[in-house]
């Protein structure tokens, strides 16, 4: 059932995902890197946030 | 079926677009098809042979978001399309598509782009800065024009309505909200001109990269 309907979809659809789209994917990898970076950031600054709670200089 | 329900609130406008079947279809299928004929042949006339392999891409993207908008228009209604995420996860990758096509295909003529004809010599390295900088605001540009128009018009909604509900006891100013109401969202049909602006900003940079 599966493998039909993944008949259905990728064999019309193979000429865009293998040639036409392959700047898109390309596009999608450095989204996705831009996503990990901002999400590692983030999870960095929370984990730094929580470990360290001395209000040195207060609150802004 | 752990699936977040904002993944089939996504997938729910495609429903509303019925697949071709036969030769010559129902009435509904019909229409559909004379509307994607008419939109797909205005937007691809500039374009040369190797920017026309995006047609199918440029077409669902304009469908979906058109659809998508208008039926944030209901009443308790979510859209996706309000989310910053959503919109830089659409417009990051197909300017990228865009860019990495024009330096694979056309390498120099996609480095000229940096620097208009005629620019006397001193001025060059600052406005090469500035080239630079235009180009990389592209796909923030994006996300961010759909993003903040959908997002304030449906504020605006919201709040007008409110205001509407909350001054029927006092029947003077009732009559003209409530007609602000409808002009408005009668201007936020707009959305759709929304659309347009995305999808032709988005053919814009496409040209630029392919064909010239």
């Amino acid at each position: 059932m599966l493998q039909n309907l993944v008949k259905n979809v990728w064999v019309p659809m193979k000429p865009y995902y293998t040639q036409a789209y392959q700047e898109i994917w390309l596009g999608m990898g450095l989204m996705s890197l831009i996503v990990y970076k901002i999400r590692s950031a983030d999870k960095r600054s929370k984990a730094l946030k929580a470990s360290s709670p001395a209000p040195a200089h207060g609150h802004h | 079926m752990g699936l977040p329900i904002a993944v089939l609130i996504v997938m729910f406008p495609s429903i509303l677009f019925p697949s071709p079947n036969r030769l010559i279809n129902n009435r509904l299928i019909s229409i559909q098809q004379w509307l994607i004929q008419l939109t797909s042949k205005q937007m691809l006339t500039i374009h040369n042979q190797k920017g026309r392999t995006w047609a199918l891409m440029l077409m669902s993207l304009i469908l979906f978001i058109g659809s998508t908008n208008l039926l944030g228009l209901l009443p308790h209604s979510f859209t996706p399309t309000t989310q910053l995420s959503m919109n830089l996860g659409m417009a990051i990758p197909l300017w990228a598509g865009t860019v990495i096509t024009g330096f694979r295909h056309k390498t120099k003529a996609s480095l000229a782009h940096f620097l208009p004809q005629g620019t006397p010599l001193p001025l060059i390295p600052m406005l090469v800065i500035i080239e630079t900088i235009s180009l990389f605001i592209q796909p923030m540009a994006l996300a961010v024009r759909l993003t903040a128009n959908i997002t304030a018009g449906h504020l605006l909604i919201h709040l007008i309505g409110g205001a509407t509900l909350a001054l029927i006891n006092i029947s003077a100013t009732t009559a003209l909200i409530t007609f602000m109401i409808l002009v408005l969202l009668t201007i936020l049909e707009f959305a759709v001109a929304l659309i347009q602006a995305y999808v032709f900003t988005l053919l814009v940079s496409l040209y630029l990269h392919d064909n010239t």
